[in-house]
């Protein structure tokens, strides 16, 4: 039923603007009413891929073009109907993206991007030199509907609109499923993503074959609808540009962002063209610019987003009461005793880690190092910095690859394989550094990580508010992460690490940033998931806290171990002085 | 927010419709309007609004001649009135404005435009399900192969303009070399334009003049380094070179590098097709000596008959010379002047109807042919022009009937 009620905005939105469509009679507003949803579209495409999962492409014109051309080509050399060629069109169009993604895939950040701007370039100069530079759809003036040539303009727009509606329709279901889930903690943290058990490369490829499919079919559609196609019409530069501008004018990231852009942009593109333009001709391009520069400027993250702050921020001030409840949220985790966990280490072997060394170039970051974790122990990792304690981990997860040794996860070798194997494999993690979806509530946070474990959305939900109430924020899972303390966001972090039921969790500096008596509060959740079953390696700076949590330790130097065993012994080993504090110290506590 | 924008336009459309009235019941002329409105949809913004600029100042001063000279006779002396549109510099742009100059500008009664034939294409999709006639410059061959009513072209298309002007430039070699070439080069970009000119040639026309081709290159603009393209010309001597560029840059590099291997000047004689080369904005990178003997064939010229027309155009908008732009714009405003005359009404499926039947005679603004057109709308008999950079202007010297110069060819 819930899910029923969030497609009625979307249902209203199309039947107001068919209305509004239907009450107008000139035909040059009805072609810009037809242009609205055709550039939505197309940004609802764009934003599918690098609106959910941070990575920008330049260059969906790519696939635009394809299902431009696809959809004019087949009617003027195969005389096919374009209501079967747009559909033809998209198979190509998420053809293109497999074939586009698997390679480009490979690199991040800017790279990504300015490797997505070659495509459509390239394959313009396909196009020219295939002899393309002019293509027009022949008239069919015998079956006109048959090959979506209308004498009614209305038609367009209506047709449009259905092809808007069901991309927002199918955006808001990816939005809320694993599918969305998974794209959007690869847009917060990759790294985060795979050792959450996502299989990043997979989900991405399958966002990039959706978005290029939607683009493509929209590219067929534009084709119908301006009966010429060029490359540069198609796949040049400023159409690219486009599906960027009014995703990012609108908001990227959700579904209402591009249909906004594309709602304010486009009339005012052409109202500005038929206005300014005729007094003084190439002005309306600096006013437009200039008003994208100034949204852009006042609202970096779209109107959209802008708005619901503004929004968020009038019910807050109102509800600011009911913040009491809060402190009250960690409270009924009662600490345990150290002395109660003695000898929890003497059970069945989990992790057993063999010889395992890894250099960078010449720096041996982690050698021949090998340590057994059993059932229910608390592993505390320490060393100085540049140890090498991170690096174990990212070995132990599968981030690195192993220069040499063995990771045996159960007696299994597990070592070389990808982070989300790993993390299937019963081993989860959090990270010295919190990557929160600050604009995702709580619970929504902690659903990232059990979708390993989960096999539909409903059981995920149920295990991440099992998650949540493991650690003690069960009161707040409603709020904003954005809104949280940084102990709340540790915790939060410790939830999405186990909300996938994890046997083995690699914890790294979960008690950093934390004052001492917040420190306790995650010390005796920790504490209180060991004594659940759960087997625990941590790293951490905080001696104090790390003396009363663990079983035993594991010191680091270098990377190698230095000396492993019972805490009361560890500490008063003189090496491991020695490492902490450097040699003059050591005959000081032997005092 | 659109809804809004539709009851202000509208609100001036009307207003304007009023005044329009008010005019024409003062005018005291009873049913026959004073105002005859003209459309020019033409690129004013953008990537090509110096061409479009040009075609502009064209028609106002045909507009301005038209109405001088007594206006519409058959419509009591009614005057003309230009209505300029920007096509801008997309295909999307174009269409848009010919939608709104088909809804928004009721009264046209015919049309000019609009530059690339890309945009002709698209625009005549637009003009022609309302009936409304387009007389165009454009010469790609699909914008007359679509079985079009309302499309009239008056230039002669690309292919055909081929086939005209290499048995002149073999004449032209002959009698001014003494010799007749024999081999030829084809330097192209893959523009449209290019493509296509180029193709026809390789496609048959070479061989039918007994050219034969010996080196065909093709490049992408804008070119980074001509060296390469140069060196292949110098060893291979062709006695012909076709040089097909679209961006200025490029014709300044290669030009300049040729003239540094020491071919420039006309020592192997270089011809191009379309207005690229001889567009005024040639002269401010590329200096006149190296450009001097260049040949262009276009489809249209200031030619002999329009010395007092280049004289207005460059006092009165400072152009350096009378590009294809200009006069086939001039032209196409006294071609719908004379159809409105024969149709006898303003009315847009009237004047298409005189242009399709229309026989005006030997045509005076565009070269060679009748002003009369063919079942396409092809224009009847269309010949072509070809001009030479001599001393810093391109001047045209063929065909002999219109040459403003006689063409000179190097003897080395």
């Amino acid at each position: 039923m819930l899910r029923m009620r969030s497609f009625l905005p979307p249902l209203l939105f199309t039947l107001a603007y068919a209305g509004v469509s239907l009450g107008v009679t000139n035909s040059y507003y009805q072609l810009i009413l037809t242009l609205v949803p055709v550039w939505a579209v197309f940004g609802l495409s764009w934003n599918l891929l690098s609106g959910y999962t941070g990575l920008i492409s330049f260059g969906h014109a790519a696939f635009f073009g394809i299902g431009a051309y696809a959809t004019a080509l087949g009617q003027i050399y195969f005389n096919i109907s374009p209501w079967l060629l747009i559909p033809i069109a998209a198979m190509l169009g998420g053809i293109a993206g497999l074939l586009i993604g698997f390679p480009t895939f490979r690199l991040q950040g800017h790279y990504f991007a300015l490797a997505m701007l070659a495509y459509p370039l390239a394959i313009l100069y396909v196009f020219e030199w295939l002899g393309f530079q002019e293509v027009t759809l022949p008239i069919k003036r015998d079956a006109p509907i048959a090959y979506m040539q209308f004498a009614d303009p209305h038609i367009y727009t209506l047709l449009g609109l259905a092809i808007m509606l069901a991309t927002i329709v199918l955006t808001q279901v990816i939005e809320r499923s694993r599918f969305g889930i998974a794209l959007l903690a690869i847009k917060q943290n990759e790294a985060a993503a795979e050792a959450a058990g996502i299989n990043t490369l997979a989900w991405k490829l399958r966002a990039i074959m959706l978005s290029g499919a939607i683009a493509a079919a929209i590219g067929g559609f534009y084709a119908q609808v301006l009966l010429v196609v060029t490359p540069q019409s198609v796949f040049g530069m400023l159409v690219s540009a486009q599906a960027l501008t009014v995703a990012m004018f609108g908001g990227v990231g959700t579904v209402w962002g591009p249909v906004i852009g594309s709602v304010i942009l486009i009339p005012l593109a052409e109202i500005l063209h038929a206005e300014a333009g005729a007094r003084i001709p190439g002005i309306q391009g600096v006013i437009f610019g200039l008003a994208i520069v100034c949204v852009i400027l006042l609202a970096p993250e779209g109107l959209f987003w802008k708005l619901r702050d503004l929004l968020r921020k009038r019910t807050a001030s109102k509800a600011t009461v009911s913040d009491a409840t809060e402190t009250a949220a960690a409270a009924n985790v009662t600490a345990l005793k150290p002395a109660a966990r003695q000898g929890a280490a003497t059970g069945q072997v989990v992790l057993e880690v063999r010889n395992l060394s890894r250099s960078f170039g010449g720096l041996k970051a982690v050698q021949d190092v090998s340590f057994r974790l059993h059932k229910n122990e608390i592993l505390g990792i320490i060393g100085p910095n540049g140890a090498g304690k991170t690096t174990l981990f990212n070995l132990l997860n599968g981030f690195l690859k192993p220069s040499q040794g063995e990771v045996l996860i159960d007696g299994r070798d597990m070592s070389g394989q990808r982070p989300h194997v790993i993390c299937e494999a019963g081993v989860g993690r959090t990270f010295q550094v919190m990557r929160p979806f600050l604009r995702m509530s709580i619970l929504d946070n902690v659903v990232v990580g059990a979708y390993v474990r989960a096999r539909s959305d409903e059981e995920a939900r149920k295990m991440a508010a099992d998650a949540v109430v493991r650690v003690g924020l069960s009161a707040v899972a409603d709020r904003i992460a954005g809104e949280l303390s940084t102990k709340e966001l540790r915790l939060m972090e410790l939830a999405r690490a186990i909300a996938g039921r994890p046997r083995i969790l690699l914890l790294d500096e979960t008690l950093a940033g934390l004052g001492h008596s917040e420190a306790d509060e995650v010390v005796a959740v920790i504490q209180q998931l060991a004594r659940d079953g759960m087997t625990i390696a941590i790293i951490e700076h905080t001696m104090q806290a790390m003396v009363r949590l663990v079983d035993s330790f594991l010191v680091l130097d270098h990377g190698a171990v230095i000396t492993e065993g019972l805490p009361e012994v560890v500490t008063r080993d003189s090496r491991v002085i020695e490492a902490y504090l450097g040699k003059k110290w050591v005959g000081h506590v032997a005092n | 927010m659109t809804a809004k924008g539709k009851t202000g336009i509208s609100r001036r459309a009307l207003l304007a419709g009023a005044s329009g009235t008010l005019i024409a019941s003062r005018a005291g002329l009873g049913q026959q309007p004073a105002e005859v409105k003209v459309g020019l949809l033409v690129p004013i913004s953008g990537l090509y609004a110096r061409p479009g600029t040009v075609m502009r100042e064209g028609a106002e001063m045909a507009v301005d001649h038209i109405n001088a000279q007594g206006g519409i006779k058959a419509l009591g002396g009614a005057k003309l009135k230009l209505v300029v549109l920007d096509s801008g510099d997309t295909t999307e742009k174009a269409k848009n404005a010919a939608q709104r100059m088909v809804a928004q500008e009721t009264d046209l009664v015919a049309a000019s435009g609009a530059y690339l034939s890309s945009f002709t294409l698209a625009v005549t999709e637009v003009t022609e399900r309302a009936n409304l006639p387009m007389l165009t410059l454009s010469y790609s061959d699909l914008i007359t192969e679509r079985g079009f009513k309302y499309v009239f072209q008056t230039a002669a298309t690309a292919g055909s303009q081929a086939r005209q002007a290499l048995p002149q430039l073999i004449k032209l070699a002959e009698t001014a070399s003494g010799k007749r070439p024999k081999t030829v080069a084809i330097l192209t970009d893959n523009t449209g334009a290019s493509i296509a000119s180029a193709k026809a040639m390789r496609e048959g026309l070479l061989a039918e003049n007994q050219l034969q081709l010996i080196v065909d290159e093709t490049f992408t603009p804008p070119l980074a380094d001509a060296t390469s393209l140069v060196q292949k010309i110098r060893s291979a001597k062709p006695d012909l070179l076709f040089f097909l560029p679209t961006v200025i840059s490029d014709a300044k590099l290669l030009l300049e590098k040729m003239n540094e291997f020491g071919l420039g000047q006309g020592k192997v004689p270089t011809i191009s097709f379309g207005i690229a080369i001889a567009e005024p904005d040639m002269l401010q990178t590329v200096s006149p000596e190296l450009l001097q003997g260049v040949l262009t064939c276009v489809a249209s010229w200031g030619a002999k008959g329009h010395e007092t027309l280049i004289a207005e155009l460059k006092t009165r908008y400072k152009e350096p010379w009378m590009t294809q732009n200009a006069i086939s714009t001039y032209g196409d405003m006294w071609v719908i002047k004379d159809a409105l005359e024969k149709a006898g009404k303003a009315d847009r499926v009237a004047v298409g109807e005189a242009l399709r039947t229309m026989d005006g005679g030997p045509s005076k603004y565009y070269p060679l042919g009748e002003i009369k057109f063919d079942e396409k709308g092809r224009r009847v008999g269309a010949g072509m022009t070809i001009v030479q950079w001599q001393s810093g202007v391109p001047v045209t010297v063929f065909p002999p009937e219109l040459a403003l110069a006689k063409p000179f060819w190097p003897k080395s």
